[in-house]
């Protein structure tokens, strides 16, 4: 519930600067700026509403005990995937293609959609 | 499950350069997010001492004037971009799993990309310096209309554009990450309002990337579109505005100074505590006033636009004036902590306590130049940059030596001497002061930032040259923590899970943790479980 509350008070006072600003200085571009941002936390903030209707963390109970969050084994964290790595390099191909040469920036776009379905692969 | 099935599950770390390369462990990530930023550090210093040699004295020719404009447009940007926020991701990539007590990030994976990509994008921004026409020279701001222009700023300030979006991205990719792992994934026990200090603040400069990255992202594709693609946003002959790079940039660039500060706010609020014996005054305070801070930040971008004449100043000035009542509450806290405490003054209390002093005087003059008819007079001049120093430099810096000294023995199973501690201490608090103090003068005398040479005239040369000798006493600072890293390594004294008597749940694990942070975890009953655990009669006593 405070990750909740904190989105929604950050959406509320995105939204009460965001008209103080109008009020006062009528300047375009910043309160686009701040009605954005107050759009961006009020999504957010609806998002979690949703979501936290689901949520059953044992992380919020004042006298939870490790046991409590105990359940089946159904796996660990992998600690080591070369996609990343390579992803970030595919990217970075993407940029440097564009100032450099579009045939990179070609290659970097496959490279990232190729490994982009590795790792929808990988994680179902 | 059978132990045997069990086993076959858990994973295996290599420790070889593959096991480094292809790592989804948030304490490796975080501690190679934590090297290479030292690394991008180091270079960033390197270029600063080259800045500080020119202009030891008047009509220097050390450099000349664009080598000098490429300077110090790679030593900003260095350390804005890939040192200092990037130090605290990495830091936080480290111990906020630990804190919480967790196994890892929600998202090893985007972790690990995020990290590479704030890698490549640091190296694709120094590459402009190979090619032909240098690194980028338009300062780490890159004011439209400016670096709009082809002639002058080539393909160096594209490869700036591209490098600075691809770290944005990282950056904005991280925080994600911290949010949902401590929205998620805290042990049992461990409500919101029991995690330490430090990730509540990693929290709030989460939501302020959230709020302010974007923004800078917007505002470079605009650049780019403009410099590339015929575009016209920032050119006012077509309909354009050179101000709308303002707005965007500093929409971004004030939050990114929060971004800068609160992590170490929250690196402060850790370690007086554990040195003051005592635990924290106004756990709750601290915790609401960052969040203040970060919703205050997102209003002030303009007092950056003062002297434009085209911004509400008022407006600025006054939401400016407000985020030091905040910042004051945090103040008011730490001396709170200390006061009638059992202090020692281990290495990293005593780079606490010179955060605590730096910082309030790079807090005193924001508040002075958030005030219109003041920084009328200090725009753009050296008074500006002592101002920014103080606070990125003497509060930022200071607590990033503060985390490496506190948090090494975590890192690593292995303390940093205290003698050679104490000496890098001396040595960057008094180089620190004798660098950047005198600059408040150089700027009231008129001195402006960002120029190569200046006029042998009243004390500038002075002053100049007193800078300069400080910035060659804050080198000797550093390499005597480089000797301190050299001389512990070599010696090897391995400590316990908590060699400082500390109070959160990173210090109940071994040090360095194992693969998956835990083997158990003690009950977590308040903000300080470890100290609970190991004192349970005070425990019983303290009121919840």
């Amino acid at each position: 519930m405070t990750g909740l509350r904190l989105f929604i008070s950050s959406a509320v006072f995105a939204v009460a600067i965001a008209t103080a600003y109008w009020s006062i200085a009528h300047e375009i571009v910043g309160t686009f700026l701040l009605a954005f941002m107050a759009f961006a936390l009020t999504f957010v903030a609806g998002y979690m509403i949703v979501a936290e209707r689901e949520a059953d963390l044992a992380g919020d109970l004042t006298d939870a005990r490790v046991a409590d969050a105990a359940g089946e084994l159904v796996g660990t964290y992998s600690t080591r995937s070369p996609l990343p790595l390579w992803t970030a390099l595919a990217i970075t191909c993407v940029g440097l293609g564009l100032v450099v040469s579009p045939a990179v920036a070609a290659l970097g776009v496959i490279a990232v959609l190729v490994l982009g379905a590795f790792f929808i692969v990988q994680s179902r | 499950m059978s132990a045997a099935e069990r086993g076959a599950l858990e994973p295996v770390q290599r420790n070889d350069l593959l096991g480094w390369l292809t790592t989804t462990d948030h304490k490796r990530i975080g501690i190679l997010y934590l090297t290479t930023s030292l690394g991008y550090f180091l270079v960033a210093g390197a270029l600063a001492i080259v800045i500080r040699t020119q202009l030891a004295r008047p009509d220097n020719t050390v450099v000349g004037a664009h080598a000098f404009a490429q300077l110090f447009t790679l030593h900003g940007t260095a350390m804005i971009f890939l040192f200092v926020a990037p130090f605290a991701l990495g830091l936080a990539n480290f111990l906020i799993p630990l804190q919480i007590g967790a196994p890892d990030m929600a998202f090893p994976r985007l972790n690990a990309t995020s990290y590479w990509l704030f890698l490549f994008g640091g190296l694709v921004i120094f590459a402009g310096a190979a090619s032909s026409e240098g690194a980028a020279a338009t300062g780490w701001t890159a004011y439209a209309p400016l670096s709009v222009l082809k002639e002058g700023t080539g393909l160096g300030q594209d490869l700036w554009i591209v490098g600075v979006f691809l770290v944005s991205v990282a950056t904005i990719l991280t925080s994600i990450n911290f949010v949902t792992t401590v929205f998620i994934y805290r042990a049992p026990g461990m409500t919101m309002w029991r995690i330490p200090v430090f990730t509540w603040e990693m929290v709030a400069t989460s939501l302020l990337i959230f709020m302010a990255f974007p923004a800078l992202a917007a505002d470079l594709l605009l650049l780019f579109v403009d410099r590339n693609l015929g575009g016209h946003a920032f050119d006012p002959n077509a309909g354009g505005s050179a101000l709308l790079w303002q707005h965007l940039f500093w929409f971004f660039g004030h939050p990114e100074v929060y971004v800068m500060i609160l992590p170490y706010f929250g690196v402060i609020s850790e370690i007086i505590p554990v040195f003051s014996r005592k635990p924290i005054f106004g756990y709750s305070g601290l915790v609401l006033s960052a969040f203040a801070i970060a919703g205050l930040s997102m209003g002030v971008w303009a007092h950056h636009m003062f002297t434009t004449g085209a911004v509400n100043n008022p407006f600025f000035s006054f939401v400016s004036f407000l985020i030091a009542v905040p910042t004051g509450v945090k103040f008011f806290n730490w001396i709170a902590t200390m006061w009638r405490g059992s202090i020692s003054f281990a290495t990293p209390m005593l780079f606490s306590i010179g955060f605590l002093l730096n910082f309030l005087l790079g807090g005193v003059t924001g508040v002075m130049v958030a005030s219109p008819p003041i920084d009328f007079q200090a725009q753009d001049s050296y008074f500006v940059v002592a101002h920014m120093h103080y606070v990125l430099g003497g509060g930022s810096l200071f607590a990033i030596f503060a985390a490496l000294f506190f948090w090494w023995p975590k890192m690593f199973g292995v303390k940093l001497g205290e003698g050679l501690g104490k000496l890098c201490f001396w040595l960057l608090f008094v180089g620190f002061n004798v660098t950047f103090f005198p600059m408040h003068f150089m700027g009231l005398d008129g001195m402006p930032r960002r120029v190569f040479t200046y006029a042998n005239l009243g004390q500038l040369p002075l002053l100049n040259l007193i800078a300069t000798a400080g910035s060659y006493v804050m080198l000797a600072g550093v390499i005597a923590f480089a000797a301190n890293v050299i001389v512990s390594t070599r010696k090897r004294e391995p400590v316990g899970p908590d060699p400082w008597g500390a109070n959160s749940l990173e210090w109940w694990t071994s040090s360095p943790p194992p693969e998956h942070n835990f083997h158990s975890l003690p009950p977590i009953r308040s903000e300080r479980p470890v100290f609970d655990a190991k004192h349970p009669d005070v425990a019983a006593r303290t009121p919840r």
